[in-house]
């Protein structure tokens, strides 16, 4: 008998290999694996991944090269309400406080008497500017043109209004923007959207005349939603004391203006904020819309003063911007904005 | 005999005591460990036995001669309390870090292990009665009854401990992903109560998102635990076996007392149809016979009497078993266990207390949960780690983390997995094979063992009769055109030689026709009777017809009944014949007694001297029906001389007279429980698909090797080591035993290894029976083929099948014939008993494995591109193109029916031609189709998907550079005015509209991917082209999903409930290129795969 193949062949054969374990994975000895593949496995893998990477980065540039195509590089494809940003533009407001401390504080807190504290909002206010400025020096006199009510053929591709930066009462830098003395400017302003343009109260479209009866009607409506007594009676001042007949154009250029107005949210609110006033005016003049990717176009803004806000307390100010194609809503924030104020 | 037991005649046996056992060793005297360890198997050989015929005592000997010898060198004593448990290794030596509790359950299951180990049926009944403090004639006293109630327990079986139902539901609530997702839920409502707390108005955003992962994970969580609830309900069939009462005697008088309140020493009365009550020792036996079937899977009936006859209880004649039924005559006797103590009680608790291994399936998904969590893990640990270095908030690191767990796990694909099983079961019960646990469906696929019980499995159940030999002529009674009936003749009705011997089998015969059973046809009608004399009673029904009448006419006037030391049955019947003898005597039993009793033979219509020649004819027939396997009874006849026995004689059958004549010798009959019809394509389809059928019985050795041989279990020309030595004509001993592949092993061979060596026989052998096992030898050699890392099938139907059944990794019952223990055990149920129907259970199996895999491919690919937005987010800080509750969309909506289609997908190839998978390599969730998953097709998707979101925020104004590093003044609420690329500025509700109709299009886009990537998971190697889409559920999910996509964005309100956005029909296109690169990449890389097996893109990318 064959003893020695006998036992070979009888020999317990290996149990099947149990799981080395994780430090077999991480590196195996006998075939120098590291992580479960040896040197050249991981370095073909790695080479056929970069390909892959490569080539597949290469389609999708392809793919979107051939979609760059159908897009206009001066306007955005789709529009007012073809696009997701619709027909009702939100209100912004400067200076804003510091986003990285906190995403969604509308607080604007500072101590009147300390300039280093202040500087940080003023200083906002002071770029906002600078930047028109740079916007007007970069586009020139011929692609801007100052424009008043009764200018004709304002809005057009290629040229643009000029926002007037000497119009600003106290609120300038050499002023701080009033922040030094406790009476703080802020910049409200409205969004653009392309192609938008407000509609003017008493009318019923762009083409028809104007009427006093759906006039009346649209400012109750408004004083309904919100528009403050004063606003109102400014705006009837105004249109009073243009001709119907005679100046219609005008009459309907000055009625397509957004107002604006700031207000205490609540009766406590409203006593401490005090007494507002608005440079150059209350609200933005039609010329400036619609906004057109223009060269040179200056994003329109209004200075809103508190000449004598309570120091100390926090005071809630909402501002709205009123037209006809303008809806208020707190919720989705368009229309209208909020911030809280607090002075030391 | 009446149909109120249910397990008679459930079983055949070659055990009948008056049939010639060929020299075998009986029944169970080798279960237990007997006399010494010690004494090898050279010892052995010297047995009168002729053990020669069966393989396999040689082999284990040379396994001896491998291994250390054993010490003590010297013999031990056959003292049975010197025997050492049969698992040497399973008696539990384990640290005492376990507790108590532990530490005794598994003693109590190492104990169960065992063999049965008593002495009461060997001491003497005075020793007995002292022990048991009873009396036979009073029984015990009311307050010894009492006594020995809280000695040695109730007549119950204990229940196993049970997992409390909370336990079960928690484990549930907190297994595979549910984890993750409860860290997801909780750090979404923790990020809501820091906003809640900072901001009175903060958006609710975190707890609806907490709220949908908590439900996600309650819902799954019922879902499986519902799944998990039908458990096995092993202990109530046992206690459906209990009998109700017992007559018992107790002070004096015999009353009628409820089993379970039975107590060791009570002296029970027996009487035929009761069921045992307890394991009782006999002390009167009249005629009793006992059907152990549930014991021992045999279902001959058994004779009982009150002497000890075998040291073994399980073979001495004066123990009859709980749960076993009394089936003729009466007895009385000393209860001798109760409940858990008895054999029923152990077999019945081992069964339970078994723990059944993890099912593969179950392994490879938590394999795969491993892995998705870890890299779930990976990923969100990382992405905080760079968040916060990043400098983002501690709040906005965690919100990261949340999208990173949503987008990694795949929330859907459990519940889809337990669908496709579902599916598959549904399909499988159809085809009779029931499925009790869904898991179980794979399992089958994986078994690369199946471990057979022959009878009622392999084998119809049902003896019929095989070969006659008269005339000095082997002849087939069946099937004469079978190969393996080549070269005998055929019987001829009408031949006086046939009809000679067909007079004796039909008169001397004691089973008939049960009555009123009209118009049925002989094969089908009921029989009452011994299975032997059943099936020759059939027999001669079909071929010769109204046996009844026939015996109504040759009256029979006196009968020698069967006794096991005659081993012989004889009645002489009233038969006028021309020579004027007025009765005639037949008389059947073992050939070797009847030949002894005859000196004439019927040859030619002849009758002839029984001379040498003839004698050495029927030796050399009866040797070679018994090497079949088969049994094998004689049969003779007698003409009563008229002289002495004129008409109206009267006999005595107490002491017959006409045993002194000789006979003349007419013939033999075998017969067989022949194997199933379809048995032996299936165990060839089984071979060839690489699994390895193992039979595994109760029965002889000798029948066991001939069935193994019919079936195919061994294949024609392998031969085992004794038969390779008959062959050549050298002893055993100087064959090498790895010539051979076969080995019938016996059970008492088994009882002298230990682990090793079977494992070593395991490995060794590619063709093995195991025959005479008992039960605890059947869960042992179970767990010797797990031990080799085979996932192993067991089919059977008797109670003693049942451990075995609980052990393997599937056991498979028998639904028409199976016992109810061992239904309970089982995991699959075959319902038409069909051994044939395994084959259909590891084609499904297979199946559905191949096709889970294909269904995770498919979910696992865009978890990728559900991932690579918030990695842009993070690193390229761009706004969110893909929101969370997007990916739920994807993960819980459109995927899952795409998913589960899968499992309707056909076999790519011939499944049943490849091997087992082998559970090391061959998992589930590979690194190959991660790699291919996650880093290609996944990749593709994530740019499609990021491509669709720059076409959106484009064309409203945002181009792709002004987006990088937008999202803190993106996600700014406080800005509200943010400028596009075109000057447009953009109210923080607005933007957010914008985002939430990306992640609509970016939702699209992966569906429209996934369209693609459904096709392409459709089949991992040939092509598509060849493929075809005629899978019509997965054609139907494509649409589907389409349709619930448009139902999802399109629906008024989902921009509230869903953030979902209606889109544009143009936004749909950009991801349609990509869809197209799948599809071909795909095509390409299988075509490689074809093309070049073995080459580095088939190492790297088959999956």
């Amino acid at each position: 008998m064959d003893e020695g193949h006998l036992k070979q062949k009888l020999a317990p054969t290996q149990k099947p290999k149990k799981e080395d374990g994780f430090k077999e994975f991480l590196y195996n000895p006998e075939t120098g694996a590291v992580l479960g593949r040896t040197g050249m496995s991981w370095l073909l893998i790695f080479i056929f991944y970069i390909i892959f990477y490569i080539a597949l980065a290469a389609f999708s540039l392809l793919n979107f090269y051939l979609f760059y195509l159908t897009i206009s590089v001066d306007a955005p494809k789709w529009t007012m309400d073809s696009s997701l940003i619709g027909t009702n533009p939100g209100v912004g407001f400067r200076p804003r406080p510091d986003q990285e401390d906190s995403t969604d504080s509308t607080l604007i807190w500072f101590k009147q008497q300390d300039p280093n504290d202040f500087k940080f909002w003023s200083k906002q206010l002071e770029e906002f500017i600078e930047k028109i400025e740079e916007i007007q020096k970069d586009a020139g006199d011929d692609k801007t043109h100052s424009c008043t009510l009764g200018t004709e053929n304002t809005t057009n591709r290629n040229k643009s209004c000029i926002v007037d930066l000497k119009q600003l009462g106290p609120c300038t830098k050499e002023n701080d923007f009033g922040y030094g003395q406790g009476k703080p400017c802020f910049i409200i302003k409205l969004n653009k959207i392309y192609g938008w343009k407000p509609e003017a109260y008493g009318y019923k479209d762009t083409k028809s005349e104007f009427n006093q009866e759906l006039f009346e009607r649209d400012m109750k409506r408004e004083q309904g939603k919100g528009m403050p007594e004063d606003l109102a009676r400014h705006i009837k001042q105004e249109v009073d004391k243009l001709d119907r007949k005679r100046d219609a154009l005008l009459l309907r250029r000055h009625l397509e203006t957004v107002w604006i107005s700031c207000l205490g949210e609540n009766v406590a609110d409203m006593e401490n904020v005090g007494e507002i006033l608005y440079y150059p005016m209350q609200g933005i003049p039609s010329y400036y819309f619609p906004y057109m990717n223009q060269k040179g176009y200056q994003p329109p803004f209004i200075m809103v003063q508190f000449t004598n806000p309570v120091h100390g307390v926090l005071i809630n100010v909402e501002c709205k911007a009123f037209a006809k194609n303008v809806i208020s809503e707190r919720i989705a924030r368009v229309g209208q904005t909020h911030f809280e104020l607090l002075i030391d | 005999m009446s149909a109120g037991k249910p397990n008679m005649g459930r079983k055949l046996s070659r055990k009948s005591s008056y049939v010639f056992e060929n020299g075998q060793i009986p029944g169970y005297v080798h279960m237990i460990r007997q006399a010494s360890r010690t004494s090898s198997m050279v010892s052995r050989t010297t047995d009168p036995e002729p053990r020669e015929s069966y393989g396999s005592p040689r082999v284990s000997r040379l396994w001896k001669e491998t291994r250390q010898p054993r010490t003590p060198a010297t013999p031990e004593p056959p003292d049975v309390d010197e025997r050492t448990p049969l698992l040497l290794g399973k008696t539990p030596k384990k640290p005492d870090t376990r507790s108590d509790e532990e530490a005794k359950a598994e003693s109590v299951l190492a104990d169960l292990r065992k063999e049965l180990e008593m002495d009461s049926h060997k001491i003497s009944l005075d020793e007995l009665y002292t022990r048991l403090e009873t009396n036979p004639e009073n029984g015990l006293s009311n307050r010894q009854a009492e006594l020995h109630q809280s000695k040695y327990g109730m007549n119950l079986l204990t229940p196993p401990k049970e997992t409390p139902e909370w336990i079960k539901f928690a484990r549930n609530l907190l297994g595979g992903f549910a984890i993750l997702m409860w860290i997801g839920a909780f750090l979404c409502f923790a990020a809501f109560a820091v906003q809640n707390a900072t901001k009175p108005d903060a958006p609710k955003d975190y707890l609806y998102l907490g709220i949908v992962l908590a439900s996600v994970v309650l819902i799954s969580g019922l879902f499986s635990y519902y799944q998990e609830a039908k458990s096995s309900r092993i202990m109530d069939s046992f206690k459906k076996l209990v009998p109700q009462h017992a007559q018992v005697i107790r002070e004096g008088s015999q009353l009628s007392v409820c089993v379970t309140e039975l107590a060791v020493g009570d002296v029970v009365e027996l009487t035929y149809g009761d069921r045992i009550p307890a394991d009782i020792r006999l002390i009167e036996s009249f005629g009793l016979k006992v059907d152990n079937s549930a014991l021992t899977g045999e279902s001959e009936a058994v004779a009982r009497s009150a002497e000890c006859t075998h040291d073994n209880p399980l073979e001495t004649k004066n123990l009859v078993f709980f749960s076993t039924s009394a089936i003729e005559g009466t007895g009385k006797g000393i209860v001798v266990n109760v409940g858990d103590k008895t054999l029923m009680g152990r077999i019945a608790g081992l069964a339970s207390r078994l723990e059944s291994s993890q099912t593969p399936i179950a392994r490879e998904m938590d394999h795969f949960v491993h892995i998705i969590s870890s890299v779930a893990i990976f990923f969100g640990v990382l992405f905080f780690i760079i968040s916060v270095a990043m400098g983002y908030s501690w709040l906005d690191s965690a919100v990261f983390l949340i999208g990173i767990i949503v987008a990694n796990v795949p929330e859907g694909l459990l519940a889809t997995v337990t669908v496709c099983l579902a599916l598959t079961a549904k399909r499988m019960a159809s085809k009779n094979c029931l499925v009790k646990h869904l898991e179980a469906v794979e399992t089958l696929g994986s078994v690369s063992v199946i471990c057979s019980d022959k009878t009622g499995t392999l084998t119809q159940n049902k003896m019929s009769m095989s070969r006659m030999w008269y005339n000095g002529k082997m002849h087939a009674v069946e099937r004469p055109d079978d190969p393996d009936n080549e070269g005998l003749s055929k019987i001829i009705v009408g031949d006086p030689e046939f009809m000679a011997l067909a007079t004796v089998a039909r008169l001397c015969s004691r089973a008939h026709f049960k009555v009123g059973q009209v118009g049925i046809p002989d094969a089908l009608r009921e029989v009452v009777g011994d299975a032997t004399e059943s099936a020759i009673l059939k027999r001669m029904e079909t071929l010769l017809g109204n046996v009844e009448q026939y015996r109504f006419r040759n009256k029979k006037v006196c009968e020698i009944p069967f006794n096991s030391t005659n081993k012989y049955q004889a009645s002489v019947h009233c038969n006028k014949s021309d020579c004027g003898s007025h009765f005639l005597l037949a008389m059947k039993g073992a050939p070797e007694k009847i030949i002894e009793q005859c000196s004439t033979i019927l040859i030619n219509g002849e009758t002839k001297e029984l001379d040498e020649q003839c004698k050495a004819e029927f030796k050399a027939a009866y040797e070679e029906l018994g090497a079949r396997g088969e049994r094998v009874i004689g049969f003779c006849d007698y003409r009563l001389p008229p002289e002495e026995f004129p008409e109206g004689h009267l006999f005595n059958t107490e002491n017959p007279e006409f045993m002194s004549f000789t006979f003349r010798f007419v013939g033999l009959i075998s017969l067989i429980d022949p194997p199933r019809v379809n048995v032996p394509n299936a165990v060839r389809t089984c071979r060839s698909a690489g699994i390895k059928v193992v039979m595994v019985t109760g029965d002889h050795p000798l029948t066991a090797k001939a069935i193994a041989r019919q079936v195919g279990i061994i294949s024609p020309g392998n031969k085992t080591l004794d038969e390779l030595a008959a062959t050549q004509g050298v002893p055993v001993s100087d064959l090498d035993p790895s010539q051979v592949k076969v080995a019938v092993i016996h059970g008492s061979e088994l009882i002298d290894m230990d682990e090793e060596e079977l494992d070593a026989i395991i490995r060794n052998f590619d063709e093995l029976v195991f025959a005479r096992t008992s039960p605890q030898q059947k869960l042992q050699i179970v767990e010797g083929f797990q031990r080799q890392g085979t996932c192993v099938a067991v089919t059977g139907d008797g109670v003693n099948d049942s451990p075995a059944l609980k052990k393997a990794d599937i056991g498979i019952s028998m639904g028409i014939t199976g016992s109810d223990v061992s239904k309970e055990a089982a995991d699959m149920i075959l319902l038409d008993d069909n051994f044939a129907s395994i084959v259909t259970g590891v084609e499904e199996g297979r199946l559905i494995f191949d096709n889970l895999k294909k269904c995770v491919f498919y979910t696992l690919t865009d978890n990728i591109s559900e991932l690579t937005p918030f990695f842009l987010f993070i690193l390229a800080r761009i706004p969110l193109p893909l929101g969370t509750i997007s990916i739920l969309c994807i993960d819980l909506g459109t995927d899952v029916v795409p998913a589960v289609s899968l499992a309707y997908e056909k076999g790519e190839s011939d499944i049943m031609r490849r091997s087992p998978r082998n559970p090391l390599k061959d998992n589930l969730v590979t690194k190959q189709l991660i790699s291919y998953a996650y880093g290609q097709i996944g990749m593709i998707e994530s740019f499609a998907g990021m491509l669709t979101y720059f076409v959106i925020m484009s064309e409203n104004g945002f181009l792709p550079l002004k987006l990088l590093g937008l999202r803190s003044q993106w996600d700014a609420q406080q800005i509200n005015d943010l400028e596009d690329s075109f000057g447009q500025e953009w109210t923080y509700e607005q933007r957010k509209r914008l985002e939430n109709t990306c992640s609509a299009a970016y939702f699209v886009s992966i569906v429209v991917c996934q369209w693609a990537n459904l096709i392409i998971s459709k089949t991992r190697r040939v092509s598509i082209f060849k493929k075809g889409m005629t899978n019509w559920v997965l054609n139907f999910a494509l649409i589907f999903e389409t349709a619930l996509a448009c139902v999802l964005i399109y629906t008024p309100g989902m921009d509230v409930a869903l953030k979902m956005m209606p889109l544009r029909v143009h936004w749909w296109l950009p991801a349609l290129p990509f869809a197209i690169l799948i599809f071909v990449y795909d095509e390409i890389r299988r075509l490689i795969i074809r093309k070049f097996p073995g080459s580095w893109v088939e190492e790297e990318f088959y999956y």
